[in-house]
């Protein structure tokens, strides 16, 4: 896996991920038993289930100044609690629309599906949501909250 | 109290799922596993039909609660001496093998595996690529403890070496460790040893062993897991290429008089789950299964035969392939059938037809495991002439064996899938508890 | 109120995390986080020295919060809530940071951004810590009884078992007698015994056990309740008994199809189903000569897609049963597969073959046909190895059908909220691992009404329905792990989301004291919060995942963001 490039300006954005137990904190930290080696720009937040994450969330991280946001869950129809990844499915349809709505660039918001043992995938995804968000450039500045 | 102990010797899905639901009634469980980890077959799979869950992921959180449970003393790296007493009174000797790691202070973080400079077969993946000397099973193992396989080891062979040890910041590589002897008193034993794969090299006119690119069931298996060898790449062996056309032989060994008379009953459904993996990975590819009967019988079963039918390009043949031959240019393998399907009368020959692969699935026959032969007869276990476990009366009591006070559930007594293993590791756990009278987990409680 | 007191632990895990991540720079930032009022590295915070250390801190520095950073909550979690509830610490006041799996190892050959990431997640891991509160596990008892469903030998079995560890046991069934289905049944395989042999013992076995009360001719009318506190009302001798149970075993079986319209049923007397060829023809009677069997009646169709999974054995069963009264009678069985699995049935099977019983596959697209006007008087099929259509002569037809779901098994679904399937048998929890619970704690499920069942299967699943059901009542008490949802009765508006939401049925409006609010039964919450997110007003919270707790994460992580320019 590519380390992280410093580009012209120096900009190395700074990603947040809710990962949920079950299954995409488990292939995270599968990624990690692999030393699958990443760009170090994501933060990851545990949830239990994909479906907590509120729209809100989304939002707050984004218009105070993240560059980019991450939600991941099980493959629809493996969920833990059964349903839940339909409900982060539906809700990351209507945030992207949202997020585009107030003039953010959609790209900057994404769902994932990552297994238990997708360590590979989950590194990818590290990988590769980086690469599309610095190409993005740095989230419309906001004052410091 | 010994009779309020059980031992279960095996750590697979059965065993675990034994020793969670005895642990749940109280009981305190020593559960006995052979190998480094718990996890048995089922850490070896990519996905389990026709859910196509991916196998780890539902396995590693209940290998965890087990290992986790204040009633289950794992003991791991160990195997079962000798068995005394009868029922509600067994005593037994356990020995444990020497890791040479001390499991207090090992983390797991694998640094010395990584400067461990001996490499030899890793036989969790069936052989097709290596491990270290001083090994994890596999990413997943609980314990999540390194062990040293002293067979392999060049301390052990040539007395020097030792780069684990230097390695290791925790202190914890131990070359005095010494095997340790356990006298457990339990009130009653649950089997649960699980399958080995049949050798199919017996069956010459399939040419395992010969033909490069005729592989096993569980090789295949490997191959195709994410987390595999291979990282899920199917590379044939002769030249690494991925097959654009694959076969799978069923029955290799299994409803076979010769080999083994009986049916193994999950390799149909297993055969089927790797060609919609196959294609999954390389949506060209084609499979084509020949089979006899076509043993889909469970829940979900029949529509996931039709599934891979239509969406995965899997199609049946109704034959049993009588050799297997290999042209030599390409190492493509080349299945030789009679067909047995005419819509019209033909000659009172039979044909007889071909079909170049480039890459043939074995899907062997699976035996219960070679080491529970001597389990049983320290047991005084009766076995059925296929070398299963036998069952007191399989309508009455199908998980009870000859000896009261012992259990089987599982493989070990009958050819079954997971969620049978499951279903009979838990009747088990019943069948203890009706023997036993388990006191409530609560201390201190009548 | 005291100050919120947090102290932090960093692990340099050998040189897992210290290796790449520089923990003494972590250990200076989090020392200037607020509330923190305590820092300390160690080399293994796992270790009994690591552990020591956090326990003499707690009480030392009289913590109220403590943060652990190093590796995943997956494996040391508990350890390190063990050990705050042995300093006196609730065990939901600790907040973990993986700084291992997540960072040092996968941030290798860039120390100097890993260190920088070390210290925002620690930032983070704090900020959400300050917000966490202590919970208790909530425990309700469980009522020292069982009810099942069905007294068929699934029913009787678990009852036996459950009886035989020494827990009360209910069994309600519909009938006058029990038996269930395999009353109907005249011999059992591959053994060939007859059905008394094993019925009459079973049945006796349960109606004189003093642990077991039979309620023959009755029938549940509803159950209300959860694990541990189940309410049923059965409806048994004119009366309705209002009875409270802890666990309940469905044990209500199938039914076999009759396939009414097809290969002449119905309408030739001479074409019957497996049971009634069993029902109509006993020892000693006059048997037909010419016997054919067409398997797969109306099952593995588009219809019905399901493979009845015991048919084939009934099938071979009864041709052998045949050929043994008759040796002189002509057999034939027609099937698609012959669903022979494991060693018991493939013998059985291969000694049918033996005796002569002529087995002929058949295609779906070319099904056989019954020929005959009044009576059944030959089978026409394609006979795929000579690839041509052949009559059979038949003297009696019989069908193969499976099993099907019981038609009352919707309204059962309904009164216990439990799914059924596609096929309309009930769905249990999981396929794989979970094959005789059901989603609901507390309700187990075993036998054909789960899915058709041979004798051993069912027998098998009934002990283990019977382990699964017996565990809650021997332990007297279920607990449930403090991360489930509660709602803020002040800011409710009951707008029905978080009960639609629900993946398991644990919120439903009720009267609180400022009108209707959503209620969840903490019993069947499972942590998912799924309903927080849906929840209009905020009013739905789940404990340890709050709102606050979780924004304040976000918070900490945004704090670096700085306005304009490179970083």
């Amino acid at each position: 896996m590519e380390d992280s490039e410093t580009g012209g300006n120096g900009f190395e954005p700074k990603i947040l991920i809710f990962a949920c137990n079950w299954c995409s904190y488990a292939g995270a930290d599968l990624a990690g038993v692999s030393r699958l080696q990443m760009p170090a720009n994501c933060r990851v937040i545990r949830v239990m289930c994909s479906a907590r994450v509120r729209p809100e969330f989304v939002i707050t991280a984004l218009s105070k100044g993240l560059d980019g946001v991450v939600v991941l869950g099980c493959h629809p129809g493996d969920c833990h609690y059964s349903e839940g990844n339909y409900f982060t499915r539906r809700r990351g349809l209507f945030l992207k629309k949202l997020v585009e709505y107030v003039g953010i660039e959609p790209e900057r918001f994404q769902v994932r599906w990552v297994s238990a043992s997708e360590g590979a995938k989950f590194s990818d995804t590290v990988a590769e949501v980086t690469r599309q968000v610095k190409a993005l450039g740095p989230n419309r500045p906001r004052p410091k909250a | 109290m010994s009779s309020q102990s059980v031992l279960v010797i095996g750590g697979g899905i059965a065993g675990i799922q034994a020793s969670i639901d005895l642990a749940n009634m109280g009981l305190q469980v020593y559960l006995v596993e052979r190998t480094p980890s718990i996890g048995g077959r089922m850490a070896q799979l990519d996905k389990t039909f026709p859910t196509n869950d991916c196998s780890m992921c539902i396995l590693a959180p209940k290998m965890i609660e087990c290992a986790g449970h204040d009633n289950v003393h794992l003991l791991t790296y160990s195997e079962v001496d000798e068995v005394r007493g009868e029922a509600g009174d067994f005593q037994v000797t356990v020995r444990g093998k020497p890791r040479y790691v001390d499991l207090a202070k090992c983390t797991g973080c694998g640094e010395c595996a990584e400067k461990c400079p001996r490499r030899v077969p890793d036989e969790f993946n069936m052989g097709l690529d290596k491990r270290k000397a001083i090994y994890m099973p596999f990413p997943q193992a609980v314990p999540r403890k390194m062990t040293v396989d002293a067979g392999n080891c060049l301390y052990f062979a040539k007395g020097r070496c030792r780069v684990c040890e230097e390695t290791c910041q925790a202190g914890a590589i131990d070359f005095e460790q010494q095997e340790e002897v356990l006298e457990l008193e339990v009130g009653a034993i649950v089997i649960a040893t699980g399958f080995d794969p049949y050798d199919p090299a017996a069956l010459k006119e399939y040419g395992y062993g010969e033909i490069e690119n005729a592989i096993t069931g569980l090789e295949y298996e490997r191959l195709i897991c994410a987390s595999g060898p291979t990282e899920g790449h199917l590379g044939r062996p002769s030249d690494g290429r991925v097959p654009q056309m694959i076969a799978f032989i069923q029955c290799v060994g299994s409803r076979d008089v010769n080999y083994k008379a009986y049916c193994s009953s999950v390799c149909c459904m297993h055969a089927t789950k790797e060609a919609i993996l196959a294609n999954e990975h390389y949506p060209d590819l084609k499979s084509f299964i020949f089979y006899t009967d076509m043993r889909a019988v469970g829940k979900q079963f029949q529509e996931y035969i039709i599934r891979a039918k239509e969406q995965y390009h899997a199609s049946y043949i109704r034959s049993r392939p009588g050799k297997i031959t290999v042209d030599e240019q390409s190492g493509n393998p080349i299945v030789w059938y009679d067909e047995t399907v005419f819509s019209e009368a033909g000659d009172s020959v039979r044909r007889v037809a071909s079909k170049e692969v480039e890459l043939v699935i074995l899907c062997q026959a699976l035996v219960p495991r070679g080491v529970h032969r001597e389990i049983a007869e320290k047991l005084g276990l009766e076995m059925d002439e296929s070398g299963f476990l036998a069952v007191r009366d399989r309508l009455e009591c199908p998980v009870d064996t000859s000896v009261p006070g012992i259990f089987a559930c599982g493989f070990c007594q009958s050819p079954q899938d997971i969620p049978d293993s499951v279903v009979q590791a838990s009747a088990a756990a019943a069948r203890v508890a009706e023997l036993l009278r388990p006191n409530s987990r609560r201390p201190g409680d009548a | 109120m005291p100050r919120t007191r947090v102290g932090v632990f960093v692990c340099h895990c050998g040189n897992n995390i210290g290796g790449v991540v520089r923990v003494p720079e972590v250990v200076e930032d989090a020392r200037n986080l607020p509330n923190v009022v305590y820092v300390e590295d160690s080399l293994y915070a796992c270790s009994e020295e690591g552990l020591s250390s956090i326990k003499e801190q707690i009480a030392k520095q009289n913590l109220s919060r403590v943060v652990v950073a190093s590796c995943t909550p997956r494996t040391h979690e508990p350890l390190f809530k063990d050990a705050c509830e042995e300093a006196g610490l609730n065990r939901y006041l600790f907040e973990f940071v993986n700084i291992r799996e997540h960072c040092s190892w996968v941030h290798r050959h860039d120390p100097a951004r890993a260190t920088e990431k070390a210290k925002e997640l620690v930032r983070m891991g704090v900020a959400k810590a300050r917000y966490l509160e202590p919970q208790e596990e909530f425990e309700s008892e469980v009522f020292p009884a069982a009810l099942v469903v069905g007294g068929g030998v699934a029913g009787m079995t678990a009852a036996l078992s459950l009886a035989n560890q020494g827990i009360q046991v209910y069994v309600v069934e519909r009938e006058e007698q029990l038996g269930g289905l395999v009353r109907e049944v005249r011999t059992l395989f591959p053994t060939e015994q007859d059905t008394g042999e094993l019925l009459g013992p079973l049945i006796e076995q349960v109606r004189s056990h003093p642990q077991i009360t039979v309620y023959l001719g009755s029938e549940v009318e509803n159950i209300e309740g959860f694990i541990g506190d189940f309410d049923v009302a059965v409806a048994t001798d004119g009366q309705v008994r209002e009875l409270k149970m802890g666990t309940v075993i469905v044990a209500t079986g199938a039914q076999e199809l009759k396939p009414l319209g097809m290969y002449g049923y119905s309408g030739l007397p001479n074409v019957v189903t497996q049971l009634e060829f069993e029902k109509s023809f006993k020892r000693g009677a006059d048997l037909p000569p010419n016997v054919v069997m067409i398997n797969c009646v109306g099952a593995r169709v588009p219809e019905r897609t399901y493979c009845g999974r015991l048919c084939c054995s009934t099938a071979i069963k009864n041709a052998i049963w045949l050929k043994e009264q008759d040796p002189d009678a002509k057999v034939s069985v027609l099937h698609r597969d012959v669903m022979a699995c494991g060693v018991d049935i493939e013998e059985f099977y291969r000694g049918a073959m033996e005796l002569g019983i002529r087995f002929l596959r058949y295609d779906v697209q070319n099904p056989p046909e019954v020929l005959g006007d009044r009576r059944a008087e030959g089978v026409k099929v394609h006979h795929q190895l000579m690839g041509k259509q052949i009559i059979l002569p038949a003297d009696l037809v019989v069908l193969t059908t499976p099993l099907v779901p019981r038609e009352d098994s919707e309204r059962l679904s309904k009164m216990m909220k439990v799914p059924v399937g596609t096929e309309g048998f009930f769905l249990e929890a999981h396929l794989k691992l979970r094959p005789i619970e059901f989603s609901t704690d507390g309700i187990y499920v075993c036998g054909s009404a789960r899915y058709p069942s041979s004798i051993p299967e069912s027998v098998s699943q009934a002990y283990a329905a019977a382990a699964k059901a017996a565990i809650p009542i021997r332990d007297g008490s279920v607990r449930v792990e403090a991360i489930t949802v509660f709602c803020d009765e002040r800011t409710c508006s009951a707008c029905g989301n978080c009960v639609e939401v629900c993946p398991f049925g644990a919120v439903e409006l009720q009267e609180g004291r400022f009108g209707r609010i959503a209620s969840v039964n903490v019993m069947q919450c499972r942590g998912c919060g799924c309903c927080v997110a849906a929840c209009r007003s905020g009013a739905m919270q789940q404990r340890g995942f709050d709102d606050r707790q979780l924004l304040s994460m976000i918070g900490a992580l945004a704090d670096e963001v700085v306005s304009v320019g490179g970083r």
